[in-house]
């Protein structure tokens, strides 16, 4: 189920009013809860509830295990599998074809046949995102952060329908201690959930697949039918697609959740007014963000073991980010890209300082500059795009509205935050009555610009 | 991810870059849960009484399932409350400016409207006099004669339903550099037998004034199998013979539409068997009627084989050997064909258009 969709539209009221009704009696409103994002999720495919069971029950297991054993090297070897097999999942389901196809070719040049049997299966929605979250509470459990939490708290951390296709990634510890006492119906950020939910709307529907049916999808699906000047705007188009998209989802999310009475962590930050990598992704993406930091490149050993490893360290992660997205070496070398600045500017820092304008303008284009790979195709595509900068000829889909939206968006993330931040807090402040009538208004608005199509999927779904 | 600034001696999350949560920042006041309560009823009162008539026409044209009756329980009472009201009519006035879309379902012009030949709603049997048989009516190729071959493809568009992707960007790709201007025209969950969204004989005619295509690439058939409106009231159901004998009609008058008078090239995609039994049978029943409707412009309309090349017998197949390399060639829906298999497609397409047109040799 979609969020923007008549079903979700239908599913949402039911379930809050629900939500509410049961919230003093826990033991009733968990297994409600639990049935509704079962529900939600089986609307994509019923077998994927499956294997989302499978994966709760598994990782409840062996965080008990976990639990009870006071021997190390048993705890270690408890979660070492535990996360093997949530890895093994994912990559089954998500890497199978990408690595048969590339290893029966590899086979297939040295004349060894096709050992790899092909097999076309269906990536379930979000397994990406319930797969963190899965290990995030095995490992937070063998790191003792976080107490193992009952079987149906676990399941509902891993399947709460606000965050379970796309995130963000919530963590175990600040999530479960949410589902230890009802959430106090007196204390509801109702505003705050409707401004949040409209703005992720206004973004998807009305910015993000407006530029991918106006200029992305016809420049980056046939590059070499445009010049320079369709594919430089398709390019910064893009770049705000992407952020609009992935941005919108986790505002609905966040919404949601807090007219639930749940807090999720932010996820997005005005990310293109970063002036530096690092800022880069303390701002987009923040929770896969810290989740990496926290499970990859710490554990690896982070900037404590020496320059040359800080290097490998990061770049480890860069590269297994860019992969976590989707099996294609596009994402790979996104995530090479990302982790070639990164260390570039590690090795450069106090060394060389910029003008905090050039900085910007640095990052700024080479974060969109590195999304065309992570956009295009395949890597021909992607060359045959950058190629077109350097093939001047005439604009042929600069419209206004594009143009407009596309700078729009990006200015916005470089004006002080302050300004915006007052209005949405007037907004916030508004009576309930306003509130819904200002959300049957901007639905209708937004509904109107839908094309025949539908509302395309968000982009996030298919990592 | 970004390098922690401080030295790193425990997992443990720098505390200074811990989460940030919206609340963190100023906000707004908190409300009561009941709050919550009447601003989401407020919107959707509301939007029931607006847009009642949309959530019930959504609810009928999802698949059967719980989705579909649940959109149906809430749509179809609030459809009847729309109806009374003249909520709707405004707010479609109000918001037409934003608008990506002509109306293309329904009215002049499209298959409920115009009769073709017979009329569109025709069953078999009605006892219509013999049509004449044309010259059109034979493929230059099939009497051994060398087809006649147009000058030049200047504007080609490839449209079509779900199965047209990827095929049709694969196909403006590839025909970038031979100067031709590729129109991709995809209307995702349309459908010949499903007017309520598109109507294709109404769109078949826009699109050929609009674009004035040399060569036209038709797949689709992926949303088939609705009932047709039966002559006498009722509905004739697929895919009986009566269901194909429609089909056929209506894209009878799409190929003659996209041929413009024989000025065109059509090339029309059989359906590749799915997977799915029952849908089979309703392949099975598109496929019959297409082979049908192009019998009287054989010498314009060229009919390529899908089922043949990726599902032999009719038996469905997942991979099949593209260049000695066993490869998928389907997506893991059973319905559509995936890149490579869309590669598969395009070859074929390619050299028809070579054989049809003298400009791409």
């Amino acid at each position: 189920m979609v969020f923007p969709t008549v079903q979700f539209a239908v599913f949402f009221p039911i379930v809050l009013a629900l939500s509410w009704a049961l919230m003093r009696r826990q033991g009733v409103w968990k297994p409600f809860m639990l049935a509704a994002s079962f529900l939600f999720y089986a609307a994509a495919d019923p077998m994927f509830c499956l294997m989302l069971a499978g994966m709760i029950l598994g990782n409840q297991a062996a965080a008990q295990l976990i639990h009870r054993s006071d021997d190390a090297r048993r705890r270690k070897i408890i979660v070492v599998v535990a996360v093997a097999a949530d890895l093994i999942t994912l990559g089954v389901f998500k890497y199978y074809g990408f690595f048969a196809t590339e290893i029966n070719g590899l086979l297939d040049k040295a004349g060894l046949g096709l050992p790899i049997p092909l097999a076309d299966i269906v990536l379930p929605v979000g397994i990406s995102f319930i797969t963190f979250q899965a290990i995030s509470y095995t490992v937070d459990v063998y790191r003792r952060l976080v107490e193992p939490a009952t079987t149906i708290d676990v399941g509902l951390y891993l399947s709460f329908f606000p965050h379970l296709v796309a995130g963000p990634i919530v963590r175990a510890r600040e999530f479960i201690p949410q589902l230890q006492a009802p959430r106090d119906p007196r204390k509801v950020a109702v505003g705050a959930g409707v401004a949040l939910i409209l703005i992720g709307l206004v973004k998807k529907v009305a910015i993000a697949d407006y530029l991918a049916r106006e200029i992305v999808d016809p420049v980056f699906g046939v590059p070499q039918a445009y010049s320079a000047p369709d594919a430089i705007l398709a390019s910064y188009a893009y770049a705000v697609q992407i952020f609009c998209d992935f941005s919108g989802y986790t505002d609905i999310a966040i919404g949601l959740a807090l007219l639930m009475g749940f807090v999720f962590p932010q996820n997005f930050d005005r990310p293109y007014r970063a002036a530096s990598f690092g800022e880069f992704w303390q701002r987009w993406h923040m929770t896969l963000s810290r989740f990496l930091r926290d499970f990859l490149y710490i554990p690896l050993g982070g900037n404590r073991k020496g320059k040359l490893k800080t290097v490998r360290n990061l770049m480890i992660t860069m590269l297994l980010g860019g992969l976590w997205h989707g099996a294609a070496w596009g994402f790979i070398l996104w995530g090479a890209i990302h982790g070639t600045a990164l260390v570039v500017e590690h090795q450069f820092r106090g060394k060389v300082r910029l003008p905090k304008w050039l900085a910007w303008f640095l990052v700024f284009h080479i974060v969109v500059l590195a999304w065309i790979p992570f956009r295009a195709p395949d890597l021909d595509l992607a060359g045959s795009f950058y190629s077109r900068f350097l093939d001047w000829g005439p604009a042929t889909l600069w419209a206004a509205p594009v143009v407009i939206m596309t700078f729009l968006v990006i200015g916005l993330q470089l004006l002080p935050a302050r300004p915006m931040d007052a209005l949405r807090v007037r907004f916030e402040q508004l009576h309930p009555l306003a509130l819904g009538a200002s959300m049957a208004c901007v639905i209708l608005l937004v509904a109107a610009t839908v094309s025949s199509q539908g509302v395309p999927p968000f982009i996030y779904f298919s990592f | 991810m970004p390098e922690p600034e401080t030295p790193e001696t425990t997992p443990q999350p720098d505390p200074r870059q811990r989460s940030r949560f919206i609340l963190d920042r100023e906000s707004g006041r908190m409300m009561r849960a009941r709050d919550a309560l009447i601003c989401v009823f407020v919107a959707v009162i509301l939007l029931l009484l607006i847009e009642g008539a949309s959530i019930r026409n959504t609810g009928n044209k999802m698949d059967e399932g719980i989705q579909r009756t649940m959109v149906l329980a809430v749509g179809e009472p609030a459809g009847w409350l729309a109806d009374q009201l003249p909520l709707a009519a405004a707010a479609d006035k109000l918001t037409a400016a934003l608008s990506p879309d002509d109306d293309l379902s329904g009215g002049p012009g499209g298959f409920n409207s115009a009769p073709v030949g017979g009329g569109p709603t025709q069953v078999a049997g009605t006892g219509a006099a013999v049509a004449p048989i044309t010259t059109d009516a034979f493929d230059p190729a099939e009497l051994g004669v060398k087809p006649k071959q147009l000058p030049s493809l200047k504007n080609l568009l490839i449209t079509g339903d779900s199965l047209a992707q990827p095929l049709d960007v694969q196909l403006a790709r590839r025909l970038a550099g031979d100067g031709v201007a590729t129109t991709r025209d995809v209307h995702l969950g349309t459908g010949i037998s499903k007017t309520d969204l598109v109507d294709w004989g109404l769109l078949s005619g826009k699109q050929v004034k609009d674009e004035k295509p040399d060569a036209v690439i038709m797949f689709m058939g992926a949303n088939e199998g609705f009932p047709f409106p039966a002559p006498g009231g009722g509905d004739v159901a697929c895919c009986s013979a009566e269901w194909a004998v429609t089909y056929a009609q209506r894209a009878r008058s799409m190929m003659d539409t996209y041929r413009r008078g024989g000025d065109a090239r059509v090339y029309w995609l059989t359906l590749p068997m799915p997977r799915s039994v029952p849908r089979q049978k309703v392949a099975r029943a598109v496929n019959a009627a297409i082979e049908v409707a192009a019998q009287p412009y054989r010498s314009q309309v060229r009919i390529l084989d899908m089922n043949e090349v990726f599902t032999p017998g009719g038996r469905y197949r997942a991979a099949m050997a593209v260049n000695g390399r066993k490869t998928l060639v389907r997506r893991p829906d059973g319905i559509h064909l995936n890149d490579a298999g869309a590669g598969v497609a395009l070859d074929i397409v390619l050299a028809r258009l070579r054989a049809d047109f003298a400009s791409l040799g």
